[in-house]
């Protein structure tokens, strides 16, 4: 991975607003973001935030109205999704970007086998690719050998069996398996674990990790949860009211945490240490009806500024300590070091 | 009106659920459409005797001279084969349908909801199974038959009619509600309640029931069109509203005898009938969306 | 000193289904101090929902003992007293079922005063404005809102409301913020803490979330399909853990600092799946899943032992020393 080269998924301001009884709900304003090849990204957000939205966005899955798409750009590959016709969409969902969502059993059709769903969507990607006629016994070896990289015992009695025999992690991972069918390059999860339980959710968040090292996927990792997306990512964006207030490196973020939302969040974790439980956050997040002006945090915000009241802050990029790392492709196994970029008025004169 | 501000007290609380509903209701063009359709037709039916040019035509009236008359200026609808008015007559007609459609399901959705209310929330098995097998013995005889049964054995007016349609109607609320009980019945709020020590009754009707209400009333609407349409079928067959009054059914039948060449006589009480089965119809999604319960 | 307010002895909880019966609570024995909160940590199947339910009084206990100041409620809610009803109330785990939907929060908050005061409308109007302070939440905004159109953190600070409404002395709370973000569930940690205090409450705190409970419970008990494996003071359990599955669990949080990494235990990789409650294995359910397991525990089911004073567990590893029968913790 190569700054400079085209971004699997790029995100440029991207505005969406929903309209409600009671007015217009100003949901995402103005969201950057951007996945290179092979690289392994993290969103956190509350709820709320807008994080499900971006990635419906993506899929072209929010319903139009009343979502409406204000303005921006979703690069992929280079060519403007938002743009694409109607007809071009399937394609793009079969081979190149998939999703797993939170609750698998509803991402699941409770009255077909596991052998169907998983059956019918190889059968379409591998049409997708070009392949005209596929046989049953393909499809079928190949749904077993899918299930069976996921960690699924006993895979032929899985293909068998209806969604609501499974367990929570089971399903989950028949989800996964979907969402990694045939090679595809962006992997988009939304909160994939957070329903289930602790020792599950270790495993299976460590098969993911495996699956998508092995073939190279990219993966946007979706979540609440700062201790999942710290031992996973490379890199991660913290989303705050429909805005990127904080991305970089996954290892940096956590050591130096810039935005007084990130920190504010980071003190609000209960800690193994036992320190006890911090007193959160004051305020809530906003109304998107009539949202702040300015940087939507603001009301929430100790060190806020008369500025802050009055337009958004861009990302600043800070320069880091470069002297350690004259040579680029030192530090973090050969990938070149992320800037780190806060959208925070605090860092304004620090920013390069 | 600003929309977004809190609500300060109870009345305020009902105005504004009255406007979100109505909000949710508009969102359906076609909906809007049907309500409009059925306001229409109500207000005609209740204003009959002022509003039709011949009210007279209603009853035992005939009028050799001006019978068979295709439609014109002085008889919208034309005239039948012994001289009444058939748009006069049409709308008389509606006042029958949309009473029996009223007092059918007055009579047979209370009982209906009631027994579903006990039948879902019951935890003496044996009662649950009693009342649904019940439901289902009602449920098995095809309602046509058993109206005409009824109605055969007493006398055929629209008395008889509307009671023989009352007992077949109301297993189907009963079935509705038993299963949004059911499905209701072990929530948290329904163990809550239970928890807190409110009584049965006051679980039943205050807590499950309003959760129903969406449905129930969706039904209703599509069930209205249901039973004029069952109504106007045993009219038909002769066995509903007596000759000489104007019922919709009873009018296809007669003016069907004369067709094609004095297709009035049938062709605008059945378009009649249409139109106020279609208005309830759309009626019925727009109720769907107003009762569905959105999460932001 | 304080003594148990709740006792709980070798309560069961079956349920008897077309596929085999589930043993949901099969066998658990504990006491709650009053004043303390006794923290409840487990997987799906473990049986900790059905415990709370049951002292709560949704259903009637299998078998075994639960006796509450002296008082047995080994029965279900529509047999209990109404001054139990009154003391013993449950916070639900999702906010989202715990609200009816068609009422509004005054609705909801004035049933239980309804039931349990003798007081008129205004009175119980005026209740009701406190509550909603109480878990600071502005009365003018929230008195008539609806569930629906509530974020998840406001409808349980409404649930917590509605459970403490009656002036309870014991409050079980099932998984009251796993549905929450970390913020909104700061806020109403510290919210539960500081009632706790003001009110003279006991909790006992049902959660999955290790590190929450680090901070939140005096005691802890971890359960594992329906019977309890250890029970220690809080600061024993997460430093000295001895039941196999207490530590493989501790070592698969997620965890957001490296100190935080150096106080798990040594990494266990979990292994294979929770066994179907209706099929548990046989002598130590864990037995098919644990890296320690020995002989013995596929064919014995081991006893509840006080290795440690305060500290029990049950485990072959562990085993009874004294030939005492079974304790209670």
């Amino acid at each position: 991975m190569m700054n400079g080269s085209t971004p699997l998924l790029e995100i440029r301001d991207l505005h969406v607003r929903f309209k409600i009884y009671e007015g217009e709900l100003k949901v995402l304003n103005g969201v950057d973001l951007r996945i290179d090849e092979g690289e392994k990204v993290g969103l956190v957000g509350e709820t709320g935030c807008g994080k499900t939205t971006t990635i419906k966005s993506v899929l072209r899955v929010l319903p139009m109205p009343p979502a409406r798409i204000i303005k921006g750009e979703i690069l992929y590959k280079g060519k403007d999704i938002l743009k694409m016709r109607r007809a071009e969409i399937p394609s793009l969902r079969r081979g190149e970007i998939s999703a797993i969502f939170q609750d698998p059993l509803t991402s699941l059709n409770p009255v077909f086998t596991i052998g169907q769903q998983l059956g019918d969507i190889i059968k379409f990607s591998l049409k997708n690719q070009g392949m005209k006629r596929v046989k049953r016994e393909n499809i079928r070896l190949n749904a077993a050998s899918l299930l069976k990289e996921t960690g699924m015992p006993d895979p032929e009695r899985i293909l068998k069996s209806y969604p609501v025999q499974l367990s929570g992690g089971m399903r989950q991972r028949v989800c996964i398996s979907e969402a990694l069918r045939v090679n595809v390059n962006l992997l988009m999860a939304d909160e994939p674990t957070t329903n289930l339980d602790v020792t599950i959710q270790d495993q299976i968040l460590r098969r993911l990790d495996d699956l998508v090292e092995k073939r190279g996927t990219s993966i946007l990792l979706i979540t609440h949860s700062l201790g999942v997306v710290r031992n996973l990512t490379h890199r991660v964006y913290i989303m705050y009211a429909g805005n990127i207030i904080e991305t970089a490196e996954t290892r940096e973020l956590f050591k130096n945490p810039l935005h007084p939302y990130t920190q504010g969040l980071l003190k609000t974790v209960p800690r193994l240490t036992g320190e006890g439980v911090s007193k959160g956050i004051p305020g809530r997040i906003p109304n998107y009806l009539d949202p702040p002006r300015g940087c939507r945090y603001h009301p929430r915000c100790d060190h806020r500024m008369p500025i802050c009241k009055k337009d958004r802050p861009p990302l600043y990029v800070m320069e880091l300590d470069r002297k350690a790392s004259s040579d680029p492709a030192i530090s973090s196994g050969g990938r070149i070091k992320e800037d780190h970029r806060v959208a925070c008025y605090l860092y304004r004169s620090r920013a390069e | 009106m600003a929309r977004n501000r809190p609500v300060r007290s109870a009345l305020e609380a009902k105005r504004v659920n009255i406007s979100k509903g109505w909000y949710k209701f508009s969102r359906n063009p076609l909906s809007v459409l049907g309500l409009g359709v059925l306001i229409v037709i109500v207000f005609a039916a209740l204003l009959a005797p002022f509003i039709t040019p011949y009210p007279e035509h209603a009853g035992p009236f005939t009028d050799f001279r001006r019978s068979s008359l295709p439609p014109s200026l002085t008889h919208l609808f034309g005239t039948d084969t012994v001289g009444r008015d058939v748009f006069s007559r049409v709308i008389f007609g509606y006042r029958f349908s949309l009473l029996l459609a009223i007092v059918v399901i007055s009579l047979s959705v209370p009982p209906g909801i009631l027994l579903g209310l006990v039948a879902g929330y019951t935890r003496r098995h044996w009662i649950e199974i009693a009342i649904m097998r019940i439901t289902d013995i009602f449920l098995a005889v095809p309602p046509l038959v058993l109206a005409l049964a009824i109605t055969a054995m007493l006398s055929p007016n629209l008395l008889n009619q509307m009671m023989a349609i009352s007992l077949m109607w109301w297993p189907w609320y009963c079935r509705l509600v038993y299963s949004v009980t059911t499905s209701l019945r072990h929530e948290y709020f329904v163990h809550d309640a239970e928890l807190t020590g409110a009584r049965k009754m006051f679980i039943l009707l205050r807590t499950v029931l309003p959760n129903c209400v969406g449905p129930i009333l969706t039904k209703i609407t599509l069930d209205m069109g249901f039973v004029i349409t069952l109504g106007a079928s045993l009219s038909f067959i002769g066995l509903g509203v007596q000759p000489p009054k104007p019922g919709l059914g009873t009018m296809v039948a007669d003016g069907a005898k004369r067709l094609p060449a004095e297709w009035w006589m049938t062709v605008f009480p059945a378009l009649a009938i249409v139109a106020v089965i279609l208005s309830f119809n759309l009626i019925g999604d727009g109720l769907r969306d107003m009762f569905a319960v959105e999460e932001i | 000193m304080k003594g148990p307010i709740l006792t709980v002895e070798n309560l069961k909880k079956y349920f008897f289904t077309k596929q085999g019966t589930v043993k949901a609570v099969d066998r658990v024995s504990f006491s709650v101090i009053q004043g303390e909160t006794f923290g409840l940590v487990g997987e799906s199947g473990s049986g900790k929902t059905t415990i709370a339910h049951t002292i709560v009084g949704i259903y009637a206990p299998s078998g075994g003992a639960a006796l509450f100041k002296g008082k047995n409620i080994g029965v279900d809610s529509s047999r209990r007293s109404i001054d139990l009803k009154k003391d013993i109330r449950i916070v639900f785990q999702d906010p989202g079922s715990s609200l009816n939907p068609r009422w509004s929060i005054k609705q909801i908050l004035d049933l239980p005063l309804r039931v349990h005061s003798a007081n008129a409308g205004p009175e119980r109007l005026e209740r009701v404005r406190e509550l909603l302070s109480m878990v600071e939440l502005p009365p003018e905004e929230y008195l008539y809102k609806y569930p629906p159109s509530m974020g998840g953190g406001e409808k349980q600070m409404v649930a917590i409301a509605r459970a403490l409404a009656t002036n309870p002395s014991f409050v079980a709370l099932d998984e009251p913020t796993s549905a929450l973000d970390v913020s909104v569930q700061a806020k109403i940690i510290n919210l539960l803490m500081g009632l706790q205090e003001k009110l003279h409450l006991t909790y006992l705190f049902i959660t999955h979330d290790l590190s929450l409970m680090r901070n939140m419970a005096t005691r802890v008990a971890i359960m594992y399909l329906g019977k309890i494996c250890e029970v220690a003071p809080t600061v024993a359990f997460f430093q000295r853990p001895f039941h196999p599955y207490t530590r493989m669990l501790l070592s698969s949080i997620q965890v957001i600092s490296d100190q935080e990494e150096e106080l798990k235990p040594k990494k266990i990789i979990s292994r294979g799946e929770i066994p179907s409650p209706v099929n548990v294995p046989p002598g130590c359910s864990f037995h098919l899943r644990c890296p320690e397991r020995m002989d013995i525990c596929r064919r014995v089911d081991p006893v509840m032992v006080e290795h440690e004073t305060g500290h029990f567990v049950r485990c072959h590893l562990y085993p009874d020393r004294s030939g005492r029968q079974p304790t209670d913790a």
